[in-house]
């Protein structure tokens, strides 16, 4: 496994957030935690990302032990849910950031900086303001400063639901893609089930921090281990691809 | 007709009754709320203006200004060279203070809260009162501790003292806007591979700058208006205020005063210009932060020298507090024979012989103005925010003005705006009550509107829906809701009216002194042990005043969550 998480435990006054979770993910894969608020998946990517440290238990990264190892120097990325972007810098300032830290100069950085830009497709709006662009631009600018710095890997805490409706369904694709298109491993938080259905490779569903299921999408659609996952999931019918994948999601 | 017709016509009737009644008195409320303040602030902010620019044949000149700028070019060049380092040394210690207050957990944060608020309470010149007891010919620490022996009495002392009493004040604001910054922001910096003193570097200091400017723009102000400071320590160097002080108690002269007064009154109100900009745009910068904030992490040991250099001065703020009120309240209780000092509560009883009524006033005076300038800030915070009032923007602009106003041109015109029919008012109570409360109301109407941003303005609809008329709206929905910050505003206003001497100075009239008047008084005659009686008496009940509030929210607080 590429990241495990070995029995981890994290309580806040006495109040256990995170049970005895293990689980791991494969190199190039996209892990979707899945729950309703207060489950403890914020926690779970608080911890990975090194902004809180377990109570107990390991993570281990690319075979080495991160448990331990402050954000800054760990080789994880995140994509905050209020995207946490620089207000004071431009579009470009803000994705080439991460860059100062790692031997880059100038030059080099903005080269790579419009090339990341060219990806999510804002390399037009390389010098516009923070506050000037929209709200799925500020997405992707987000995610494109999280990539840059070519994470091990990347964690992303309900970066669609700032979004409406039909942004959400259009960036879910780009999402996709770009995972794909680079190869990154990516741990998505999501409390919305359509989302984690079409977006993951595997789902891991949470609750009261525990870990009730891991499996596929399509696992855990079929097969679910109890009748809270199936109450939770509450879609009605399904059309698959032949892969495996989610191809359409119907709602009664 | 029927009975039951009759009684629904009857019903009608008291309904139009009842709305022509509300309908009229709304009006009536909004036009004492802006006749207020055009009568209580533009005007005599124009009777400056007018007498600055009249001869003594009432004809137009500018004789006045050529006599200031001849006579007092030393005094307005001493008042710049004070402003600007001032708002330097002060903008310096705040951030300090800030940085060390926000990146503590607990109880570190707690200690430093009370020590800022306990500071922003202390009555004004005591830190004047303890630079000449510390620091002075006789002081405890350069004469008897040190042997040296020195003049105190200069401008490089007046910098010192202003900037130390102008900290809290700023450092608490300041605090403020390091509260308001995006959690996620920090977090993604660090994220991306920022040590803390990059995030510093890199984040929180350039998001911080408008606010650090607002905080350099206002020490400035309030350098400039500071009279009491550079009267008593100033020595051979006077700055204008202190020089309009001298010209209005001295010799009564008002012409003078009021061309001097120009030279403060048009700088603070092109800054209160820059101030607005400024603190829309940091607000812009922090609008943006959706995410709580659970304290600031960022170990300023890490930080490099800035966070080194930010310990130190918060180090040297706090010690420097410190023994200026140990030093205030153990004057009041030390007796000085020969050098030897024995403990005494002689100056308690002097306290009493020269009678306990300064003091009763002032607090008769500040519960007044509390109560009724309270409620002045909060109806006139609603009919802002919430009504299309005519002028709005005209309105709120003046309304703010008095905020950077310097107290010498607020006292002065007051002075001239009310000294004759139909408005004669000087030598009245009611002229330092109406000062007090608009000088402190730019404040207490923010904290109004802020706690009515947060209210949804559907509640106000749903009364109004069911039936309720304006004054109705405001009586059963919006001042109930708005009771928190009501209760602040009251605190506010008692504060500030307890320990401002600002323009009451000029204002009051002998037969009914003030305490804060008193202590002045006690302070230039030379009075310390006086001083530091009153000094003491004066935070004792300010504190005191606090403290019941907060117990009462707190209570209230209880109440309504079981």
């Amino acid at each position: 496994m590429y990241l495990e998480l070995e029995k981890l435990n994290k309580s806040f006054d006495g109040k256990s957030a995170v049970c005895d979770l293990s689980l791991g993910v494969e190199r190039g894969e996209l892990l979707c935690i899945l729950g309703s608020s207060g489950c403890g998946k914020t926690t779970t990517l608080n911890m990975i990302g090194g902004f809180l440290a377990p109570d107990s238990g390991t993570i281990l990264l690319d075979g080495q032990d991160v448990t331990n190892m402050p954000p800054e120097r760990r080789p994880v990325s995140t994509v905050f849910q209020s995207y946490g972007l620089f207000p004071h810098m431009t579009v470009l300032e803000n994705v080439t950031y991460g860059l100062k830290f790692r031997r880059y100069n100038r030059a080099q950085a903005r080269e790579k900086g419009m090339k990341y830009l060219e990806l999510v497709g804002l390399a037009d709006r390389a010098n516009a303001h923070i506050h000037e662009i929209s709200g799925g631009q500020q997405q992707r600018v987000a995610l494109a400063r999280s990539l840059i710095v070519e994470p091990k890997l990347c964690l992303l805490d309900e970066p669609l639901s700032n979004l409406d409706a039909a942004l959400r369904a259009r960036m879910r694709g780009e999402l996709k893609r770009l995972q794909r298109e680079l190869d990154i491993t990516m741990v998505f938080v999501t409390h919305d089930q359509e989302e984690a259905l079409i977006l993951a490779d595997r789902i891991a569903v949470m609750e009261h921090g525990h870990l009730l299921q891991l499996g596929t999408p399509e696992e855990v659609y079929r097969e679910p281990t109890n009748d809270t996952i199936a109450s939770f999931l509450g879609l009605k019918d399904i059309v698959w691809g032949e892969d495996g994948s989610v191809m359409k999601i119907i709602r009664r | 007709m029927t009975a039951a017709s009759k009684s629904t016509n009857k019903r009608a009737c008291k309904n139009a009754l009842f709305r022509i009644k509300e309908r009229a008195g709304d009006t009536v409320v909004l036009c004492v709320l802006l006749g207020g303040v055009l009568l209580f602030i533009l005007w005599p902010m124009l009777c400056i203006a007018l007498r600055s620019f009249r001869a003594a044949d009432g004809g137009f000149t500018l004789e006045a200004y050529s006599n200031v700028l001849s006579k007092y070019g030393t005094s307005i060049r001493n008042s710049v060279v004070v402003g600007i380092c001032t708002a330097i040394c002060t903008t310096i210690l705040s951030l300090s203070a800030a940085l060390t207050c926000a990146t503590r957990r607990s109880w570190g944060r707690t200690l430093c809260m009370i020590l800022l608020t306990a500071a922003m309470v202390a009555p004004p010149f005591v830190s004047s009162l303890a630079y000449i007891q510390l620091y002075g010919r006789r002081g405890w620490i350069t004469y008897r501790l040190l042997g040296l022996s020195w003049n105190p009495y200069n401008l490089a002392g007046v910098v010192a003292m202003q900037s130390l009493s102008f900290t809290p004040l700023n450092a608490l604001f300041l605090l403020g806007v390091l509260d308001k910054l995006d959690a996620d922001s920090l977090r993604s910096a660090r994220d991306l591979g920022a040590k803390p003193s990059a995030i510093l570097r890199d984040i929180v200091l350039p998001l911080m700058r408008p606010g650090l400017l607002v905080s350099m723009l206002l020490s400035f102000v309030r350098s400039l208006a500071d009279y009491g400071t550079p009267v008593i320590i100033g020595g051979r160097s006077v700055t204008l205020a202190a020089e309009v002080y001298l010209q209005v108690i001295g010799y009564s002269n008002l012409e003078k005063s009021s061309a001097m007064n120009m030279f403060l009154l048009v700088p603070s109100i092109l800054f209160f210009f820059i101030y607005r900009a400024l603190m829309r745009r940091s607000d812009k910068l922090t609008a943006g932060s959706r995410s709580a904030q659970g304290g600031l992490s960022l170990p300023l040991t890490r930080c490099g020298s800035v966070g080194w250099l930010a310990l130190i001065g918060s180090g040297l703020f706090f010690v420097l507090t410190l023994l200026q009120y140990g030093c205030v309240l153990l004057s009041g209780f030390l007796k000085s024979k020969k050098g030897v000092y024995s403990f005494t509560l002689d100056h308690w009883n002097e306290l009493w012989s020269i009678g306990a009524s300064p003091v009763v006033r002032s607090v008769v005076y500040a519960l007044i103005v509390a109560v009724v300038g309270t409620l002045f800030a909060a109806l006139f915070a609603y009919y802002m925010d919430r009504r299309r009032v005519p002028g709005r923007a005209f309105f709120d602009c003046i309304a703010t003005m008095p905020y950077m106003l310097p107290g010498t041109c607020f006292g002065i015109g007051y002075i001239l705006a009310f000294n004759h029919a139909p408005l004669k008012l000087t030598g009245t109570s009611i002229i330092v009550l109406a000062n007090m409360l608009f000088k402190q109301l730019p404040t207490s109407a923010k904290i109004c509107s802020a706690t009515l941003a947060q209210l949804q303005p559907a509640q106000e609809r749903s009364a109004q829906d069911l039936g309720a008329g304006r004054l109705a709206v405001i009586r059963d929905v919006v001042l109930p809701n708005m009771r928190p910050a009501l209760l602040s505003c009251f605190v506010y206003n008692f504060t500030s009216s307890m320990t401002t001497a600002g323009a009451i100075i000029f204002l009051i009239d002998p037969s009914r002194q003030l305490a804060v008047f008193r202590l002045f008084d006690a302070v230039y005659r030379g009075d310390y042990a006086l001083a530091s009686v009153l000094a003491s008496v004066i935070t004792a009940i300010v504190l005191a005043v606090e403290g019941l509030v907060w117990l009462l929210s707190r209570k209230e607080g209880k109440r309504r969550v079981s």
